[in-house]
């Protein structure tokens, strides 16, 4: 099973192919493309790298179960919310306290790049965006214009402004997710 | 007016390559390149949180470690799982196999005995 073999057949052909004659081979071709992240993606909620190990491998039985149940539209979301799941369920399990419960919100940020009406003339648009990005917070513009617009790096970021890794990355995501509010809000009032 | 603020709201699906995650990670990337990988973790929340996690991991080469021995567990079950079900599929079919080789049993022998009696001596009577 060499995954490098397919490196040049999509996530959507192999599960066409496994679709077709339901053979977990086309499925290790490609889990094996996200062992990486969805191992960080179980370091960072479980913390422990063997306990991390262990979800990824659950994770996978999982969803080569469930991949022979139904058909999966979007493999790479789901596969996020999956392991997602599973962590917040053995933390739960753990702590014996309630996970943030998961929404859908994954499958439709991902996969609904044109959420906006970005059909609006790009003049009008840019007016919007750069009104847009004077109501954001202080360190949300700030952190949001030296990403995007002055293409800053995380770290160039962190020692330009002071504040943490941690915080740059909060303003860079929330000042963007409120640029989208904000933007949905102004095209629908106009 | 910046055209780039109009990418902000552009979302990436674009996949990236363990490799580069690696060089992230190691710091090995140029400031365009990080910014790059930075851009799509900004813009996905998958990648995000497993760089976030990634980044937890206490020696880096441990990653490639740890991945390689996922993957290498992955495919021992998945060929496991095949083999399995491909011996079901011959324990399955074997009355048909079985079937089979009566047939040809029988008609070996039909053709045996026929050869046999036309070809056996005539009986000559007194």
């Amino acid at each position: 099973m060499s995954a490098d073999h397919y490196k040049d057949t999509t996530d959507n052909e192999l599960l066409e192919r496994f679709y077709s004659d339901k053979s977990n081979h086309w499925l290790g071709i490609l889990l094996q493309r996200y062992t990486m992240l969805l191992f960080g993606v179980c370091m960072k909620y479980l913390k422990n790298e063997e306990d991390a190990k262990d979800s990824v491998q659950q994770v996978f039985l999982k969803i080569i179960a469930e991949l022979h149940k139904y058909k999966v539209a979007y493999f790479k979301s789901w596969i996020y919310m999956i392991a997602k799941n599973h962590c917040l369920m053995k933390l739960r399990d753990r702590q014996g306290k309630t996970p943030v419960e998961l929404k859908e919100q994954a499958l439709a940020w991902e996969e609904d790049p044109g959420s906006h009406q970005l059909h609006a003339d790009k003049d009008r648009m840019l007016d919007l965006m750069s009104t847009a990005l004077e109501e954001l917070s202080k360190e949300q513009k700030l952190c949001v214009t030296l990403f995007y617009l002055d293409k800053k790096s995380y770290q160039e970021i962190t020692d330009r402004t002071g504040y943490s890794m941690g915080q740059v990355k909060s303003y860079i995501q929330n000042g963007k997710r409120n640029l989208k509010l904000l933007m949905e809000r102004k095209l629908a009032d106009k | 007016m910046n055209n780039d603020l109009l990418n902000i709201l552009s979302n990436s699906n674009k996949d990236i390559d363990n490799q580069v995650l690696m060089d992230y990670l190691a710091g090995k990337l140029s400031v365009e390149q990080k910014h790059e990988v930075e851009k799509l973790m900004a813009d996905n929340h998958f990648m995000n949180d497993a760089m976030e996690g990634l980044e937890q991991v206490k020696d880096p080469i441990n990653i490639e470690l740890l991945v390689e021995q996922i993957n290498r567990d992955l495919r021992k079950k998945i060929d496991k799982k095949i083999k399995l079900k491909q011996r079901r599929r011959l324990k399955q079919y074997s009355w048909i196999y079985f079937a089979a080789f009566l047939l040809l049993l029988l008609v070996m022998i039909a053709w045996f005995v026929i050869y046999r009696v036309q070809h056996q001596p005539h009986l000559i009577h007194p």
